[in-house]
């Protein structure tokens, strides 16, 4: 059973409710608290939605091992260390970080210049 | 007595002169900042207090009055030194007191405030002209407090960092094995500010009014200044202006070079991704002070989530480097 509203529904709904309802009441260091929280309802809601089945698989691929995302991400971190795989590396770790920029700040990625 | 009035009493004690709090400019991580009026006799000054909140991985006040007094001397916009205590006795912490400069000092303000094109370019060279003064004062004159940083040195102290963040970052790591594996010519080191950018500076209607903060100021290449004003991050989402939202890199060097800077590319590239990955080190060691239950501060809780756009800032300077 899922119930309703959903998580990402409640989610916006706070998030608009801080906006709208909450901050035009606070002035100062609670209303930027607020907005904070405001912010962060949204990340949440994106992250819910997030998917990292890419990077997992790209991991797996080269670094030719099984494993969870946390224990692949930390064969590689050991690899990097020591001076290893950096070239082969860095197109999966540009797509990992562009798609957790986007969960973070949607658009982020749409322009570096 | 409040807490407030303890500091007031202090502070007064510190400039000889009665000194009321009128205000707070803001409360950051490392320390508060007071607006105060020193009342002697019938006049009244306005100041600023700086008190620090810990003494963690800030330069001694001391330190810091020495430099400010270095850089108004080399011709840099700096308030001026009014007292200074490496231990004020209600906070059993640093304090320096300072004049108080009229002027904006909130990003977006700085931003607004700007008329046209020709205002940002005009202030993107003045802060040229400001980091080429700063960088004459060599290594013999700084305080000798300050750390003496090579590049490898930098790197090594970045990897001491990393290494004990309770989460692995691979985009960092591979971040710091790029800064070993593609390494640029050293210069005589001088004095670096270190954090001067769209933050920690006033801007009034002719411009650059004073450059602010130095607490993380250190002896090395000063190539490393230039690259951390031009940091995405600090131009607060204007990102067709590189230098704070602001200006042009060419604004920035042309008032570099012409104040007698010598300009390096490779150098500026090399900082850029250092400093990209000294920035997501400490906005994941501020996420790790709240996962750890050192704060309940949900702003640093929110410096987490910031880490990834200085992972893919790191990626893509690194994708788009010069290849020699």
């Amino acid at each position: 059973m899922i119930d309703r509203p959903d998580a990402a529904l409640l989610l916006e709904a706070m998030a608009a409710t801080l906006t709208d309802k909450v901050m035009p009441e606070l002035s100062g260091r609670a209303q930027h608290q607020a907005r904070i929280v405001a912010n962060l309802c949204r990340v949440v809601a994106r992250d819910l939605a997030d998917d990292a089945t890419d990077t997992t698989a790209a991991l797996t691929a080269l670094l030719g091992t099984e494993g969870s995302l946390d224990d692949l991400a930390a064969t590689l971190d050991h690899h990097l260390a020591a001076g290893e795989l950096l070239d082969e590396a860095l197109p999966l770790l540009l797509a990992d970080a562009a798609r957790r920029a986007e969960v973070a700040k949607p658009g982020y990625t749409d322009d570096t210049s | 007595m409040t807490r407030a009035e303890q500091i007031a009493t202090d502070l007064g004690e510190l400039v000889g002169a009665e000194v009321r709090i009128t205000g707070m400019a803001s409360v950051g991580a490392q320390r508060a900042t007071f607006f105060i009026d020193i009342l002697d006799g019938t006049t009244s000054t306005p100041a600023v207090a700086q008190v620090s909140a810990s003494v963690l991985g800030s330069v001694p006040a001391s330190a810091e009055a020495d430099m400010l007094r270095l850089a108004d001397r080399a011709g840099v916009p700096v308030p001026d030194v009014i007292a200074v205590s490496d231990d004020l006795p209600s906070v059993g912490a640093p304090a320096l007191v300072v004049s108080r400069v009229e002027g904006r000092t909130v990003p977006r303000h700085i931003l607004r405030g700007l008329t046209d094109e020709a205002a940002g370019e005009s202030l993107a060279r003045q802060c040229g002209e400001a980091f080429a003064r700063l960088h004459t004062i060599g290594e013999a004159q700084a305080p000798a407090s300050l750390p003496r940083l090579s590049h490898t040195a930098y790197v090594d102290d970045l990897e001491a960092k990393l290494d004990v963040l309770d989460n692995v970052r691979p985009a960092v790591r591979a971040g710091l094995a790029w800064l070993r594996a593609n390494p640029v010519p050293e210069a005589p080191i001088t004095l670096v500010h270190a954090d001067f950018r769209n933050g920690n500076m006033i801007v009034d209607d002719n411009g650059l009014a004073a450059v602010l903060d130095w607490e993380l100021a250190q002896v090395t290449d000063p190539m490393q200044d230039l690259a951390w004003m031009c940091l995405r991050s600090w131009r607060f989402g204007n990102d067709a202006k590189p230098v704070g939202g602001f200006g042009s890199v060419t604004a920035l060097r042309s008032g570099y070079e012409a104040a007698g800077g010598s300009w390096r590319d490779d150098a500026v590239h090399w900082w850029s991704v250092a400093r990209c990955a000294w920035w997501a080190i400490g906005l994941a060691g501020q996420a790790a002070a709240f996962t750890s239950g050192l704060t309940d501060a949900i702003m640093l809780a929110a410096s987490g989530r910031r880490v990834p756009e200085l992972e893919y800032d790191l990626l893509r300077l690194i994708a788009d480097a010069p290849t020699d």
